[in-house]
């Protein structure tokens, strides 16, 4: 009388994000058939959301459980507010993956996580941690990538990023923590961004 | 265009303001499409360093997205006023038949879903059999949300816990889960009981260590009005021994 209704792995495609022009459209026409209630359209969607979103969750929150839930938060409301997805506004990935930092954020900004801000401080200051990433060829390229193009930053800029964007600081916190002024700070962030937009290609 | 505002993007795109600089810089979005234009590169850009994070999902994350949206309406587009959004409206009505009910249920059902199921009247021991179980059940579920008479109510477990029974008179079926149970003591298990004017039956035991079910399909509801569930020693028993904790009632 046991069912195990998860027993069936959760997909076994690459969890990657090679955001060719195809897989863009792919997973813009699977999205509008997800706004017509296709749980099999979901599927796929959450093949290939569901790592990246699981993924940038715990970088800024660390704790797996919290990432876990969130994640379930954000693919829940993909399936709830599909047909608001304006595809003027960019792709549906990057629609899908704000979504998730900006959940992933308001968590860390709640009152009961500001105890352990310091402590991943610390840890954010060191070498990125890809010990629990998929093995996916093209998220391993991904990662090459994103990581070869922070090394083209300047100390600065990285830092900035890093902690603002991984780690979930403002960048007030962002400031205080790398003893720099707040409009510099400011500018790093956006320089910054603007920089690995270039290095990594991504359209405009 | 205001320099000093619009040197925000970056931070604004790592969700990095205070909320009372948030709503400024959206403000200003509002009346500057060349900072659109920047927000929705950086915005992509950031995608890529979500991606680079990207991590297997456990299974058990699937079952509980799946669970949650077998019960989440969804929302409508945003369209136009008008006739001919009405039309469109009207199509999509259609297109879309008695979900509306089912909102106030909402999010109640799937978190930490403990995968466990009791199939009333049916037990099954090898694997194969689980996994169609599992699929029949998804698709019993389908079945039972599209019955013309389909109902739903939830309650609460008087010793902590949510019970949700999604009801169809026409089918004679029943789907229910319950989740955010207390974790018995060893040697007791939680059952859940068919109550009608002809008796109480069985529904079914819940595996030791049950905190959450997936949904229980019940089919030949009889003339039971309601589900019970009470706790039992593990095993089960034949009629409820104690006072039942939940009773959740369906419609004639």
């Amino acid at each position: 009388m046991l069912g195990r209704a998860g027993s069936k792995a959760a997909g076994s495609k690459a969890a990657g994000s090679k955001s060719t022009p195809e897989e863009q459209a792919t997973l813009e026409s699977q999205l509008h058939r997800v706004a017509l209630g296709d749980r099999q359209a979901f599927d796929t969607v959450y093949e290939q959301l569901a790592p990246p979103i699981l993924g940038v969750a715990r970088r800024v929150l660390r704790d797996p459980a919290q990432a876990e839930e969130v994640a379930q938060e954000v693919l829940v409301e993909i399936w709830r507010t599909a047909s608001r997805f304006d595809p003027e506004r960019g792709s549906v990935r990057a629609w899908a993956l704000t979504m998730a930092h900006a959940r992933a954020v308001d968590r860390v900004r709640s009152a009961d996580a500001a105890a352990r801000r310091d402590a991943r401080a610390a840890e954010l200051m060191v070498e990125p941690p890809f010990d629990q990433v998929v093995e996916a060829v093209e998220a391993r390229l991904d990662r090459e990538r994103v990581r070869r193009c922070m090394e083209g930053l300047t100390e600065l800029q990285r830092q900035s990023v890093t902690l603002a964007y991984y780690g979930g600081y403002t960048y007030s916190q962002v400031a205080h923590l790398l003893n720099s002024p707040l409009g510099t700070v400011k500018t790093r962030l956006r320089d910054g961004l603007a920089r690995l937009r270039d290095c990594l290609g991504v359209g405009g | 265009m205001d320099p000093e505002v619009h040197s925000l993007t970056g931070a604004y795109v790592c969700h990095a303001l205070e909320p009372a600089e948030r709503e400024a810089f959206e403000r200003h979005l509002a009346q500057c499409p060349t900072c659109v234009q920047e927000v929705a590169e950086l915005q992509e850009t950031a995608a890529l360093l979500a991606s680079a994070a990207a991590e297997t999902p456990p299974a058990r994350l699937k079952a509980a997205v799946d669970a949650q949206i077998a019960v989440t309406r969804q929302i409508p587009p945003l369209v136009a006023t008008g006739p001919a959004a009405d039309r469109a409206a009207a199509r999509q009505a259609a297109a879309r038949p008695r979900r509306r009910w089912f909102t106030a249920l909402g999010w109640g059902v799937a978190s930490g879903l403990a995968v466990a199921v009791a199939v009333l009247g049916v037990r099954v021991g090898d694997q194969q059999n689980q996994i169609d179980q599992a699929n029949q059940r998804s698709a019993a579920i389908s079945t039972l949300l599209s019955a013309p008479d389909a109902h739903a109510d939830s309650v609460n477990v008087s010793t902590g816990g949510t019970g949700i029974v999604l009801v169809s008179r026409s089918r004679d079926e029943a789907a229910i889960t319950i989740s955010g149970l207390v974790r018995l003591e060893p040697g007791k298990a939680y059952q859940l009981w068919m109550m009608g004017p002809s008796g109480t039956r069985s529904g079914g035991v819940l595996p030791a260590g049950t905190q959450a079910s997936d949904s229980v399909l019940a089919h030949g509801l009889g003339d039971a009005r309601t589900i019970g569930l009470t706790v039992e020693p593990a095993g089960g028993s034949a009629q409820p021994t104690t006072t039942p904790i939940m009773l959740l009632p369906m419609p004639a």
